[in-house]
């Protein structure tokens, strides 16, 4: 019940983004591809993390390494995956903020970095998006990158020495948003 | 003349565009723009009412909580049910753990900044600065070693040319005016306000299964297991862990943020005249103690022109006055139509055009209470609260007023809380009540499990016939209500008045300005290209859109825009 390991596992890989907004799920549904067909060691925390503005700095505050997996606004095809190093990201100074909401991967990297608890590497895969239309469920080609973008954090985290092993059974990714009906409560 | 555009993602949904218009120094005409959800009953008309709040708390990502909690109150208050009293209380603990977390965000990662200049901090006396730290507080945390650790690590920031979460600052700009003692603790504390409002998130993590997204609501109650025997469930092992993280958080809440929050109002007292805009006030009343949710901890009411004797107290969810005052306005908004209406018929038909200053140019649409814009956030919590006499209110109320007139050039009264200093000021006080209220929650939850209860869920259930709800919350940023109308366990109609539509409200149909247009009128603004105040303005009510998507903006695109008039 209580999420304390989730909390100390030194690798984080985190989902960023809407999963009511068509292609913005895509992290969040990649998180959920990557459990339903791997199994990982406790040093890695896999995160649902939807769209935390500035309180990404939870999710990141003393890992090691962290993964993010987002949308990003580039030019490009929409499909196309994009990979950003921890110093890149650096160099991209973040703007001024109007609404806690506006996403703050830089910010919130800063933050943990000036507090000396920030990862010592960070890698943030990127997909640009097609449509991010309400409740509209992900675009094929965004549908199509999430297995690539599984493969890649997969191939990262080996060269961590955390690689996880393929489940021999695979289960459909658990994207209770797609679910057309619901599974109901018994009670505690 | 000169109009300001502040459009931090243009071309992306979910963010606040803020127009203004400036002459002479200050703003003469402004607008509030918005992406705000809409269409959510596209999403949740004909699925189960059970789980429109799994739906509802990817509303948005920063108060994925208040939603959960809104939509399962909608529906119970739908189908007139009580819940178990251990049901209230891990709910009101969760709301005021998240609240806390929140209320420090803001305070010191959101908005310290538009105040303090980093710069300056490499020129400060650490001794000194520990010494007016000391002088504000007890708390352990403000030692000359520390001070002196926190001015290395900013000038080795500063002179690294990678400035990092600094690069975005309006920095040496005439409106900064904290001496850089003040500027040091500010970071000082800053810094460590990390760790707080980790620990005020985990106890939202413990009770609530995860954090963010919790998983123990239900329609009904909660879905934890209480038992105090069990390794398991809810147990007197998590329910002290729980004590020890609030009690934590409780120090840093009374001890620093709310000492800092009055000492930066005292040197900043010329913000208690700036930005008063709409002083009409509206707060729910949250924190039930009984199953029926007709008692409360913290009252709510309205305040209309600013006139606290004529406070008028909203009962609770059920109350007729409440129920029936609210409606919506999509004049200005980008829907189709005019006029308003009450939420429970309200409809959601996009009616896009480009930005028009005098017709239509925002998504989210205007909404009013008896026919009038209304404030919501800490300020309108604290006002109403004041006004009806709540104890606790009133005390911390006092205290703040008597700290910040030591500091101030002038003292300050309660009158001058209508302002943009008075908001960040408020949602401190807002903070010091509920890091009380944290601990007599927890206080109602340990006995009344200690007696023997341990039930948490009432099973609901659905009439043939159509029943209308609302679910409403004293969230974080203000008012929040759920409207929901369901037959024979479907939903057929969804509506959310979340606290950013009231505060960041259009115009309506009788041209009447929401409250961030009316609170930035005068506003001063010493350089067009840098528009600080207007930001410090904006923050002063913690926006929150409550639909963001998330993509991030590799090509780094122009924010803030100023056009020649």
């Amino acid at each position: 019940m209580i999420p304390a390991t989730e909390a100390v596992a030194p690798i984080a890989v985190i989902g960023l983004g809407n999963v009511l907004l068509g292609d913005d799920g895509f992290g969040p549904f990649v998180v959920e591809l990557l459990r339903a067909r791997w199994k990982f060691p406790a040093t890695v925390a896999l995160v649902d993390a939807g769209t935390p503005g500035l309180d990404l700095v939870t999710h990141l505050d003393g890992r090691e390494v962290a993964i993010l997996v987002d949308t990003v606004a580039a030019t490009g095809a929409a499909g196309e995956l994009r990979r950003y190093r921890g110093e890149e990201l650096r160099r991209m100074p973040p703007k001024p903020r109007v609404s806690p909401h506006d996403p703050a991967v830089q910010e919130a990297l800063g933050i943990t970095e000036l507090a000396g608890r920030g990862p010592r590497e960070v890698l943030l895969l990127g997909v640009i998006p097609e449509s991010r239309e309400l409740g509209a469920g992900m675009t094929h080609s965004v549908r199509a990158a999430a297995a690539v973008a599984a493969a890649l954090v997969v191939r990262e985290l080996a060269s961590y020495g955390a690689a996880p092993l393929l489940r021999p059974e695979p289960g459909d990714p658990d994207a209770w948003w797609r679910r057309e009906r619901y599974r109901g409560t018994s009670g505690p | 003349m000169a109009r300001i555009t502040i459009d931090p993602i243009t071309r992306i949904e979910g963010h606040l565009r803020i127009d203004a218009v400036v002459e002479g120094g200050e703003v003469q005409k402004a607008w509030a723009s918005c992406s705000m959800w809409r269409g959510i009953e596209t999403i949740l008309r004909g699925r189960d009412p059970r789980e429109a709040w799994l739906f509802t708390q990817r509303f948005c990502g920063v108060c994925t909580t208040v939603h959960a909690m809104a939509s399962v109150r909608a529906v119970e208050d739908a189908l007139g049910m009580e819940i178990p009293p251990n049901a209230q209380y891990i709910r009101n603990l969760i709301l005021i753990a998240h609240a806390l977390h929140d209320h420090i965000v803001h305070f010191y990662h959101l908005s310290a900044l538009d105040w303090v200049d980093v710069t300056t901090i490499p020129q400060a006396d650490p001794a000194k600065a520990s010494a007016v730290a000391e002088s504000l507080s007890e708390w352990p945390g403000n030692s000359r070693p520390e001070m002196t650790r926190v001015q290395n690590k900013v000038a080795g920031v500063l002179t690294s040319g990678q400035l990092g979460i600094f690069a975005n600052g309006y920095w040496g700009h005439p409106a900064m005016k904290l001496s850089p003692e003040v500027n040091l603790l500010a970071l000082a504390h800053y810094l460590q306000a990390l760790d707080f409002q980790r620990k005020a998130n985990q106890v939202v993590g413990i009770l609530g299964g995860k954090t963010p997204h919790i998983q123990n609501l239900a329609v009904g109650g909660v879905m934890n297991a209480i038992n105090l025997d069990s390794l398991a469930a809810l147990n007197m092992d998590r329910l002290y862990m729980i004590k020890d993280l609030l009690d934590e958080v409780v120090l840093f809440v009374q001890q620093v943020y709310f000492p800092d929050a009055c000492a930066i109002a005292g040197f900043y007292a010329e913000w208690f005249d700036i930005g008063a805009g709409v002083q009409n006030y509206l707060a729910v009343p949250d924190l039930p103690l009984n199953p029926a949710s007709t008692t409360f901890d913290l009252p709510g009411g309205t305040i209309f022109d600013g006139n606290l004797d004529g406070v008028r107290r909203i009962s609770g969810a059920r109350d007729e006055y409440f129920r029936k005052g609210v409606v919506e306005d999509v004049t200005h908004a980008w829907y189709e139509g005019r006029g308003s209406q009450h939420p429970w018929k309200g409809e959601t038909d996009p009616d896009y055009t480009d930005f028009q200053d005098e017709a239509k140019y925002s998504w989210v649409k205007a909404p009013r209470f008896d026919g009038k814009p209304m404030q919501v956030g800490p300020l309108s919590n604290v006002l109403v609260a004041y006004a009806l006499q709540h104890e606790l209110t009133r005390q911390w109320t006092d205290r703040a007023l008597a700290r910040v007139s030591a500091i101030a050039p002038h003292p300050i009264t309660i009158d001058k809380l209508q302002s943009t200093m008075g908001r960040y000021l408020a949602r401190a006080i807002r903070a010091a009540v509920l890091a009380d209220l944290a601990l007599r929650h927890w206080e109602l939850l340990a006995n009344n499990i200690t007696t023997g209860d341990a039930r948490s869920f009432q099973a609901p259930e659905f009439p043939k016939d159509a029943v209308e709800g609302v679910g409403v919350h004293e969230a974080p940023r203000g008012t929040l209500s759920h409207w929901v109308v369901a037959q024979d366990g479907v939903l057929s109609n969804y509506q959310a008045v979340v606290p950013t539509t009231w505060n960041a409200s259009p115009r309506d149909e009788y041209d009447v300005p929401g409250p961030y247009e009316a609170s930035l009128l005068k506003n001063p603004v010493a350089n067009p290209e840098k528009p600080l105040e207007i930001l410090r303005t904006v923050h002063s009510f913690d926006p929150c859109m409550a639909c963001a998507c998330h993509t991030l903006d590799v090509e780094g695109r122009t924010i803030a825009t100023v056009q020649v008039l």
